[in-house]
């Protein structure tokens, strides 16, 4: 073995890098200078993490894991909340009073009314920290499997990959899946293999059924707006439909969101489309553009119909793109085109 | 007494430190190394990047710092030394250590900085634009950075240790196989000492003469060991020939030590030194440290064998259990500093190709592997990597005799050699250096020195300074680097976020 290794040479070298040696008329000793590693080590760096999924991480910072501790805005609300509270309670404390009053019995019925209330509003909070918390650990999980599949790190992978099938626990139909990870957890797989992996079993079934909601939003919401009557009708409709959309694909991902979940779970969703606006110039907007003005040189309402599905399309996508536990890696992440094909007319390009 | 000293230099520290905090705006950065391992190099370059980034002239060229954000970004609006805020201590001679190594305009000249042999500190502050946090704008971050001599570092693992422990270990060290030839001449000496004879002041005097001389051989090239305390016995500073330097390990017979025996003396000056020169430096400059970028020249200890390398690892688990490091929360930051990012840098990568930088980061992983891990689970973020402040060489590939070898380019030292060839300092050379091995426990394996040149797999040769180039406004442009703006974003990057 040492023969074969080489042992450490010098090779002097003249003005014009050029090496000097009596051999090398004979058997010519050749320099040439490599371009700088350092340089496109570099780039690698800057370059690390696709946009795409840096734009993921941008939206759920801000509103599925934001952490603003202080906020004019905050403080307003949060003021304004306890003196509406205040005066309910002053309300209510003056009402089963005068219900006392009255008569004893009414009287301790509207005090049992009043602690039930109470009871839910509790119990519904409960729910709601919950299900913040919950959003947010799927939001933490999504980053942090970002960066263990980045930095190819076994360890962590192993644990996030725990936590990613400990999410699906309530899930039946993901229970052969889940098994087989807790099998490859304990073999000799590299990190960014087991993240793949864990992808193609657990995400394929949440992905489909998730494209087939957004597919099917679009379609009722374009359909509406092409025949209701009225303008304020179709915009309510669009509305109720986005709202309806983006719960069920965080239902699907395994994330619960309440009221105020939800608020954070529009607000990365907005941010995303706010993000990725920019970079779909390329592709689908041109598309979206371009659909359109058939569409409309058809039929105004038509094509109204048709912008509608795609924004619908677009929630969904930036919705599902912030709502997976896991990075778009070893699937393709789904363009519009992919979720909404009939709105663009063509279904031969499906695949492309 | 001391008690009290120290109680109020504990209550300055928080009062800057809470200073600090809420403006948000100091940081102590703690550039821990041995003797050789680049402190000074890495402080220069570091200085100099900075304050010269921003610089227009410098600006319009390739951006030598990508990875570092905050001037990637073109946040940077300006970095500027402070006036030398301690009065008591030497400001860092920055300007003379960037003529040395670029030749002060004369390219012939320049060479590296020459060993530090006092201490020494410098406070730069960097105007940048904060993009986060409570107040976005213009803002300011003060680092401050002191300069040393790496020999006093070895004495920080002395605070915990008394007197007999030291003689123990120092002399079961000294009779290892590398060091017992070394070691023979004080060894001897040290025999016919009588630990409990009466104090005698000239056996005192000897044994310390020989007791250092034996350390300084250790410490040269061929053999290149590192765990050699005390250190001011190696680079004295203000102490040359004070009598805190007058004793030496003596071999104790007896749990006791009486009154009046020589070994009382002993003890008596090595609790002195202790208490009077270990304990006030490592009190004034590394008892409140925000950041702490590690050098290790592993290369050199490579180049020199097992033995040297395992010398190394002891040194450097020593030095660095002294120091505080965990997650800092704003209690911690107020009562107990603590380093929150460990950077371990194994410096001079650019002796060797950059295929083999990560081999030579698994070494150093190794090398500190329980620093590491002490940092990791008191919730510091470590990491390693292969530095080089001022880059010396260039790559290359060579095609011998019909083998394709990845080279680099650069002028050794004057006097370095390799197979046969002597340089001169003046001529370049394309250099294959060998292969550092693939299982980084190898290097620790195996007894003594290293194999003659012949036989060796891996060779690392000294290189000159690069030759500096101007910029545009006719000042020296930053030098080249490897990582260097790595290692900036690591050490606070996030402070200047």
């Amino acid at each position: 073995m040492t023969a074969e290794r080489p042992r450490p040479r010098a090779f002097r070298l003249d003005d014009q890098g050029k090496v000097v040696s009596d051999e090398a008329v004979r058997r010519p000793t050749v320099v040439e200078e490599t371009a700088d590693p350092y340089e496109r080590e570099v780039e690698e760096a800057l370059t690390a993490g696709d946009s795409s999924e840096k734009a993921i991480e941008a939206a759920q910072k801000n509103g599925m894991i934001a952490r603003t501790l202080f906020s004019w805005g905050g403080l307003f609300w949060t003021a304004s909340g306890a003196l509406v509270s205040l005066a309910l309670t002053l309300w209510l404390t003056s009402f089963i009073e005068g219900l006392f009053a009255r008569n004893s019995a009414l009287g301790y019925v509207g005090l049992a009314l009043a602690a039930l209330a109470a009871l839910a509003l509790l119990i519904l909070a409960m729910r709601e920290a919950l299900a913040m918390s919950r959003q947010r650990a799927i939001a933490k999980l999504h980053i942090n499997l970002a960066q263990a599949r980045d930095r190819d790190d076994r360890d962590a992978a192993r644990r996030l990959i725990g936590e990613l099938s400990a999410l699906y626990t309530a899930r039946p139909e993901t229970a052969r899946a889940r098994a087989h990870l807790a099998d490859l957890t304990r073999e000799i797989v590299d990190g960014r293999d087991l993240i793949d992996i864990a992808e193609r079993a657990l995400m394929q079934a949440l992905d489909d059924e998730a494209r087939r909601e957004i597919a099917d939003a679009a379609k009722r919401v374009s359909l509406v707006t092409a025949i209701s009557p009225r303008a304020l009708l179709d915009v309510l409709f669009v509305i109720a439909q986005a709202v309806r959309l983006m719960r069920r694909i965080s239902e699907i991902y395994g994330g619960r969101p309440g009221l105020l979940g939800f608020i954070r779970l529009a607000r990365s969703v907005g941010a995303h489309i706010a993000i990725t606006g920019g970079m779909a110039v390329g592709d689908s907007l041109l598309q979206q553009v371009l659909g359109h003005g058939i569409a409309a040189k058809l039929s105004a309402r038509l094509g109204e119909g048709v912008l509608n599905g795609l924004l619908t399309a677009r929630v969904g996508l930036s919705a599902m793109a912030v709502c997976r536990p896991m990075p778009f890696a070893a699937l393709p992440s789904p363009g519009v085109k992919d979720v909404a094909p009939f709105l663009f007319g063509d279904r031969k390009d499906k695949d492309a | 007494m001391s008690k009290f000293a120290d109680f109020a230099l504990g209550t300055r520290i928080a009062a800057t430190s809470l200073a600090d905090y809420i403006s948000g705006r100091g940081l102590r950065l703690g550039v821990t190394g041995l003797s050789r391992a680049g402190k000074t190099v890495f402080i220069t370059a570091l200085i100099h990047h900075l304050t010269r980034a921003a610089a227009p002239a410098v600006r319009s060229g390739k951006n030598m710092l990508p990875v570092f954000k905050v001037h990637a970004e073109g946040r940077l609006a300006r970095a500027r030394l402070e006036p030398q805020p301690d009065d008591t201590v030497p400001r860092f001679a920055y300007e003379e250590h960037l003529a040395a190594l670029t030749g002060g305009g004369d390219s012939k000249a320049r060479q590296w900085p020459e060993s530090t042999r006092r201490i020494s500190e410098l406070r730069l502050t960097i105007e940048f634009e904060r993009r986060q946090g409570w107040r976005p704008g213009p803002a300011e971050l003060t680092i401050d950075i002191v300069d040393y001599p790496g020999e006093w570092l070895l004495d920080l693992p002395l605070l915990d240790k008394t007197y007999a422990e030291w003689s123990r270990e120092t002399l079961e060290a000294s009779a290892a196989a590398t060091r017992a030839q070394l070691a023979a001449d004080w060894r001897g000496f040290n025999a016919t000492l009588n630990p409990d004879g009466p104090a005698d002041e000239d056996a005192a005097r000897k044994g310390a003469e020989l007791f250092t001389a034996y350390l300084r051989a250790s410490r040269s090239e061929r053999y290149a060991l590192s765990t050699l305390p005390p250190g001011r016995f190696l680079m004295p500073g203000d102490l040359e020939g004070s009598p805190a330097l007058t004793f030496a390990p003596l071999t104790l017979t007896r749990e006791e030590i009486a009154a009046g025996s020589l070994a009382a003396m002993m003890e008596r000056r090595y609790e002195a030194y202790k208490k009077h020169v270990v304990r006030p430096f490592f009190r004034d400059h590394f008892a409140r440290l925000d950041r702490q970028i590690v050098l290790v020249d592993a290369l050199g200890a490579i180049n020199s064998g097992p033995s040297a390398v395992r010398d190394l690892e002891t040194a450097m688990t020593g030095v660095l259990s002294a120091f505080r490091t965990g997650r800092s929360n704003f209690i911690s930051t107020l009562f107990r500093p603590k380093i929150d990012r460990i950077l371990f840098a194994a410096t001079k990568a650019d002796h060797l190709h950059h295929s083999s930088h990560d081999r030579l980061e698994a070494i150093l992983r190794h090398l500190t592997a329980r620093a590491i891990a002490r940092a990791e689970t008191v919730g510091a973020s470590v990491d390693v990597i292969a530095l080089a402040a001022v880059r010396a060489t260039r790559e290359g590939r060579l095609s011998h005799g019909g083998r394709e070898l990845d080279a680099i380019i650069g002028a050794p030292l004057a006097g370095e050699r390799l197979g046969g060839e002597i340089f001169d300092g003046e001529s370049e050379a394309a250099i294959f250096p060998g292969e550092l091995p693939a299982d980084s426990r190898s290097v620790f394996r195996g007894e003594g020195l290293a194999v003659p040149d012949g036989e060796a797999d891996y060779r690392f040769l000294r290189f000159r300074p690069p030759i500096a180039r101007m910029a545009d406004d006719n000042l020296i442009a930053p030098l080249p680097h490897i990582r260097l703006d790595r290692a900036l974003e690591f050490l606070f990057g996030d402070r200047l976020a």
